[in-house]
């Protein structure tokens, strides 16, 4: 491979001499003493700036969506690594799993391609509950679960709840995804009787902003980041030996019974063997 | 709703009222002293009469593995260990000690990106595998090797595997390297694309650690920062 094509393409950034590029922007004419926090991850992940007023929508996600509880599966992996005593490693790792998984800020995704199919099949007839109805029917028919709906041990998402009324204060709730959003929630409901969760908000909120299915996973895994720093500060600082090893009494095997190799076996048999005939030898047998 | 106790903060939440197991399970190592692998005392059993890649095969499928097929397990992750710098796990774990993290950031590093690449390579052989689990139709093409210094290597691996006298028959369609060391593996017992990504990742950390660690810390000046050269581009890509 010649030195000519040992070259890749970037949007994302260049380091100038007295200033540098970051998705098209000056970073110290532009984004400096302009942009937001969360107007700096929106870019990052999108490669746009988003407004003010979907800005103050991601920060309405990143606190209703605030459960950063130890407790929790993957917050918990955090809390164990870091009681090794180091921060990043224990957040790289909460952090680490999120793509793909069941649980987490990455079912935003799924969710946002389930409604969006379901937002094209309902075509703008979201106040027609029979039309919703039969669109959302025929998708259970094929699916086994829909994305974006349940939520462990409780029956409703306390969340969600919380972030409909930011939307609502907002005026969000008029604009077409999260109208479609709230059609399928009552077929759902009607349906399945199982009520949505705080990652049907935030795709049908990132939906209405213009953020692709596919942008809405990473996204979404930013706004919850906090939670996980929040969570592996706390464990470096009490770097506790609890963690590191439970009390060997919290632990229940359950595994294959004791078993002995055949190495083992041979290699007893051939002791004793040796043993035996010492013996016989000794004694002049 | 949540309850609030009279200072304000809740006192209860759905996991205080529900009915949960108070004992994590462990189903492959007993735990305390004298520790049991799938049911094998490790320190008065396996470390007197097992080699670490028998071991890991033993953690890996419950089992241990055969004679025949354990000589071939050490053959294929000794010829799977390689992972140069030119290759991206080797390459970000070299960053990472450039960078002058500490040998835990760097293993982890070097970790992840092992996985990743053994992920990929797995998906990439998806089909190879179905066919390996279920070889009636042809073997599939695309795993054939394409250059004669594949064909070269897998020759060397065929080598390299008979003394452990395990039949691969795979090996007679002339696969490609990596498809050649998955049949391998797989001949061995190893069935699942996890099975063999572990055992991949295991028989690699050593060699990519061994390159980072060689690299010194905070050493830039002596490091290709334009390999990839990245050119800027205001459009969208």
């Amino acid at each position: 491979m010649s030195s000519e094509s040992i070259k890749l393409p970037t949007h994302c950034a260049q380091w100038g001499w007295d200033d540098h590029q970051y998705f098209g922007h000056s970073v110290f004419g532009d984004l400096a003493g302009h942009e937001s926090m969360i107007g700096m991850s929106a870019l990052s992940v999108l490669g746009r700036r988003l407004s003010k007023e979907c800005c103050d929508v991601l920060d309405d996600i990143v606190c209703t969506s605030t459960l950063a509880d130890p407790r929790i599966w993957p917050l918990k992996i955090s809390r164990l690594v870091a009681a090794y005593g180091s921060t990043m490693p224990a957040v790289a790792a909460g952090l680490l799993i999120q793509e793909g998984a069941r649980i987490g800020p990455w079912i935003a995704a799924g969710a946002a391609a389930t409604l969006t199919e379901l937002h094209n099949a309902i075509n703008g007839q979201e106040r027609n509950s029979i039309v919703v109805r039969n669109v959302v029917e025929g998708y259970l028919a094929r699916h086994r679960i829909i994305a974006g709906f349940g939520t462990p041990y409780r029956d409703y998402d306390e969340r969600i709840i919380a972030f409909r009324k930011c939307m609502l204060n907002r005026r969000r709730n008029e604009l077409p995804y999260w109208r479609t959003m709230e059609a399928v929630i009552n077929a759902v409901r009607d349906l399945r009787q199982i009520a949505p969760n705080i990652g049907l908000g935030m795709a049908s909120s990132m939906l209405d902003m213009g953020i692709t299915p596919a942008e809405v996973g990473p996204l979404a895994t930013v706004l919850v980041q906090h939670m996980f720093v929040a969570n592996a500060v706390e464990s470096v600082k009490q770097s506790p030996a609890l963690l590191r090893e439970l009390p060997e009494s919290h632990v229940t095997y359950i595994g294959v019974p004791t078993r002995t190799s055949q190495r083992a076996i041979g290699s007893v048999s051939f002791l004793h063997t040796r043993q035996s005939r010492n013996g016989k030898m000794a004694s002049g047998q | 709703m949540t309850e609030s106790n009279a200072s304000g903060h809740p006192s209860s939440g759905p996991l205080e009222s529900g009915n949960f197991p108070d004992k994590l399970l462990a189903r492959v190592v007993t735990p305390g002293r004298q520790p049991r692998l799938h049911g094998y005392d490790v320190e008065a059993d396996l470390a007197q009469h097992y080699s670490p890649s028998e071991v890991a095969y033993l953690a890996i499928t419950g089992e241990l593995p055969e004679p025949d097929a354990a000589a071939a397990l050490d053959a294929a992750l000794v010829f799977a260990s390689p992972v140069s710098v030119a290759c991206a796990p080797t390459h970000a774990a070299v960053l990472s000690q450039l960078c002058g993290a500490n040998s835990g950031a760097t293993l982890g590093v070097a970790a992840i990106a092992l996985a990743e690449q053994a992920k990929s390579l797995l998906y990439e052989h998806e089909e190879l595998l179905t066919w390996l689990n279920a070889p009636a139709a042809p073997f599939p093409s695309q795993f054939q090797s394409m250059k004669t210094e594949d064909r070269d290597a897998v020759e060397r691996l065929v080598s390299a595997l008979r003394p452990s006298r395990l039949v691969v028959p795979t090996l007679s369609h002339e696969p490609a390297p990596d498809a050649a060391v998955i049949a391998v593996l797989h001949a061995c017992g190893l069935r699942s694309s996890r099975q063999i990504e572990a055992l991949l990742v295991w028989t690699r950390l050593p060699v990519v650690l061994a390159e980072a660690f060689a690299e010194t810390e905070a050493n830039f000046k002596n490091y290709p920062i334009n390999l990839p050269h990245y050119e800027y581009q205001e459009a969208a890509l």
